[in-house]
């Protein structure tokens, strides 16, 4: 028994789409497209999906869920992924699980050789979503959750490891040398092939998370984008008070929930 | 009797070609229904109930004339109109189409057959000699005139009903919600999920938490939508996506990225369910609020669409087709409350507060300008309004005298109807509309309803204002809109993006 799986990720200014194989024991990514170009995502992310289907001689009836990258990255980008991957999922009747976006470039990046990976997020207005993951045998652990931080602050936090580190990711377009100052030679770039989450990193980190058994329900209904930050008018609205704005709640807006 | 009729799709074939072979001596196949969906000029239909098939019908149009090609109903199902509510929505159709006359063969042995069609208005006219290989018996040939299509789109009537099922979404602003309407008319599901109580605090819409709600709401109050319609039906279960003919969302105007959201999600339901998609444009929806809630609201007419985000006067002489006859220059009406709600201190959402003070104060107490009252057209001005009111307040507390917030509510409210009651008159007056409407959030304003209800009976002009529920953003409009839209065949394709701007003229 082998099942069609169908992944995309519009958080960044890419947008990934990619169609697997899933069967007990293996996940094999077999057609994956890139479309590089920037606020493409609202028209190109399904009519790609369509093409890759119809190269492979399949309907979208034959997908048995649907894996998208829940970010962080933009917000307006994140949330067409999210609810693309919703009406797919929904109209389907199948599962919909969710990655993060950082996770799926780390788990394309991860190799046999063990290293230390730093992923950069861009976050616009002079911040970054940085993640850490220790890499190794194929593998990529998170060691922290997602945040929202500035460069420097992270530059600095990651220097005191005093480790040498793999970098990747979209913040390092503005802030790579500033990474590069402050890790000194102890820093690596990967290859900016690889900064993006691409479909074989989507689908490897929603195998590890299918191992570990950290998938979720898997209704469309409850699976929701990883922001980080609250909106301006509510990170103004805490600032004002005083307070730092503290976590931000799953749903992304602070507040009783429904 | 719960089945309902839809267009039939790809998926249907098997079981029509099963129902086909029980019905007929020398049955298509499945190949040939398949190659019949494909190709242009046709129309195809379905009765369905629940999930099952239980009948179809098939017309070809050659010229203006529509062949009824075949039209079968469920063995254990006939007699109970079925096929004649087939044979009446393919006219329908057909008429839509551009047919006036309808033809058929049928075989002179099926007695039941004839009579069906002969009371539908068709007449026999002739034979053709040897026309079915199996017997070698004779068809008589049947014509008969079909009813006008009256206009562009003829709405439902009651022998001809339409049946389509169409799910709307809306996201255009602050609302999340979902409909589900059966032929345009009749509202199966309202859901509304109101994000007000989020945004107050913030005295005004803050489109990052609508676009945030938006995405955590969606399929809650899809799957809501379907849930209340398959009990309307008298189903025991949800109405399963494959029931529908159609998904239709908000396209535009309103807030990107909560658009983004509804749109994005409608198309990937509409890729997984091989539905046709449907855009509606938001302000047409509101006008649709009227046509829903009062059958006798029809073209030629003017809407005049006030909101927090529009204020214009739309000429629509026929169904599907608008003209904006003129529309604000700044300030939409909506937003002007807000604004000078604001200014008082009045809470969220100012607007509704603001119209209730009025309606306790004295509309001729403060003189505010009338802008734009003598402009010759039917632009708005409302900006030069607000800033005479916030004028107003800062010179009379520079005066130490306190503000009759009542007196300064209804001037500031009249100021904004005279000029938008003369307009909607005037606009009336020289298209010749026989029907006015108000549409939008701000036709929920008391005073605003009663003087355009009464300055359009004085002018004998069938005048609508929408149910109050029905003022603001919601699907069912969005539904009742999508019906036209989904008859003309218009679609959205799998690459739509949002049009924050969306124009609602026709060409």
């Amino acid at each position: 028994m082998r099942e069609l799986l169908l992944t995309l990720d519009t958080s960044t200014e890419i947008t990934s789409v990619g169609l697997a194989w899933l069967t007990e024991t293996t996940l094999e990514t077999f057609a994956s497209a890139v479309v590089d170009a920037p606020r493409a995502a609202m028209s190109r992310v399904l009519p790609t999906a369509s093409s890759l289907l119809a190269g492979g001689m399949l309907s979208v009836r034959d997908v048995r869920a649907v894996i998208v990258g829940r970010g962080p990255g933009s917000f307006t980008g994140v949330r067409i992924g999210v609810a693309t991957a919703k009406g797919l999922a929904h109209g389907l009747g199948v599962p919909l699980w969710g990655v993060g976006t950082l996770d799926a470039i780390a788990w394309g990046i991860a190799a046999d050789r063990p290293m230390l990976l730093g992923v950069l997020g861009d976050a616009m207005r002079g911040e970054v979503y940085p993640a850490l993951f220790r890499c190794g045998n194929g593998r990529a652990e998170r060691l922290a959750p997602d945040e929202v931080a500035t460069p420097a602050d992270v530059a600095r936090e990651w220097a005191r490891l005093g480790e040498p580190l793999t970098l990747a990711g979209n913040g390092l377009r503005k802030y790579g040398d500033l990474f590069t100052d402050a890790l000194g030679d102890g820093a690596t770039l990967a290859d900016e092939l690889l900064w993006a989450p691409y479909a074989e990193g989507l689908f490897r980190a929603f195998a590890a998370a299918r191992a570990a058994g950290e998938l979720g329900s898997g209704e469309p209904g409850e699976l929701l984008p990883i922001y980080t930050r609250l909106s301006d008018a509510e990170e103004n609205e805490a600032a004002r008070a005083g307070r730092a704005s503290g976590q931000t709640p799953s749903s992304g807006v602070a507040g009783e929930s429904r | 009797m719960n089945a309902h009729l839809r267009d039939m799709r790809e998926g249907d074939v098997g079981a029509v070609a099963a129902l086909e072979a029980i019905s007929f001596r020398d049955p298509w196949s499945a190949g040939a229904f398949r190659e019949e969906l494909a190709a242009p000029r046709r129309a195809y239909l379905v009765a369905e109930e629940a999930t099952e098939l239980v009948g179809y019908v098939g017309i070809m149009l050659v010229d203006d004339d529509a062949h009824l090609m075949n039209l079968a109903v469920r063995p254990d199902r006939r007699g109970e109109g079925l096929g004649r509510s087939l044979a009446g929505e393919a006219m329908a159709r057909a008429s839509a189409m551009g047919a006036t006359r309808m033809t058929l063969e049928v075989r002179p042995s099926n007695a039941s057959a004839i009579a069906l069609y002969e009371s539908l208005g068709m007449i026999s006219v002739g034979e053709r000699p040897g026309y079915y290989a199996d017997t070698g018996e004779a068809a008589l040939i049947m014509w008969g005139d079909l009813p006008a299509a009256g206009g562009a789109v003829r709405l439902g009537t009651d022998d001809a009903p339409y049946t389509e099922l169409i799910l709307a979404i809306e996201t255009s602003c602050d609302e999340t919600a979902a409909a589900v309407m059966r032929g345009g008319r009749e509202l199966l599901a309202d859901v509304v999920a109101s994000q007000i109580d989020f945004h107050a605090r913030f005295g005004g819409v803050v489109p990052e938490i609508a676009s945030r709600k938006h995405t955590e709401a969606i399929v809650g109050v899809v799957d809501e939508a379907l849930a209340l319609a398959g009990e309307a039906l008298g189903y025991d279960a949800p109405l399963p996506f494959a029931a529908l003919d159609a998904i239709a969302v908000t396209h535009g105007p309103g807030l990107v990225g909560a658009l983004v959201v509804g749109l994005a999600y409608a198309k990937g339901l509409a890729m997984a369910t091989g539905l046709p998609l449907v855009g509606v444009n938001h302000l047409e929806g509101h006008i649709f609020a009227n046509v829903l809630a009062d059958p006798e609201v029809g073209p030629p007419l003017v809407a005049l669409v006030v909101s927090g985000g529009h204020t214009s006067l739309v000429h629509m002489p026929e169904w599907g087709v608008y003209r904006t006859l003129g529309e604000t220059l700044d300030d939409a009406t909506g937003e002007a409350f807000d604004k000078v709600a604001k200014v008082l201190g009045l809470g969220y959402p100012g607007g509704p507060i603001l119209s209730r003070l009025a309606e306790e104060g004295d509309p001729a107490a403060i003189e505010f300008p009338r802008a734009m009252m003598r402009s010759g057209d039917y632009a708005f001005s409302l900006s030069g309004l607000k800033t005479a009111v916030i004028n107003h307040i800062r010179h009379e507390q520079q005066a130490g005298r306190e503000i009759h917030v009542p007196d300064l509510a209804a001037s500031f409210q009249q100021a904004i109807i005279d000029v938008q009651v003369a307009k909607a008159v005037r606009a009336v007056e020289e298209t010749g509309a026989t029907s006015f409407c108000l549409a939008g959030g701000v036709a929920a304003n008391p005073a605003l309803r009663r003087a355009l209800t009464g300055a359009m009976e004085r002018l004998g002009v069938h005048v609508s204002v929408p149910p109050l529920h029905l003022c603001t953003d919601n699907a069912a409009m969005i539904a009742a809109a999508a019906h036209y839209r989904y008859l003309r065949g218009e679609r959205l394709g799998l690459d739509a993006e949002p049009i924050t701007s969306l124009r609602l003229d026709t060409e």
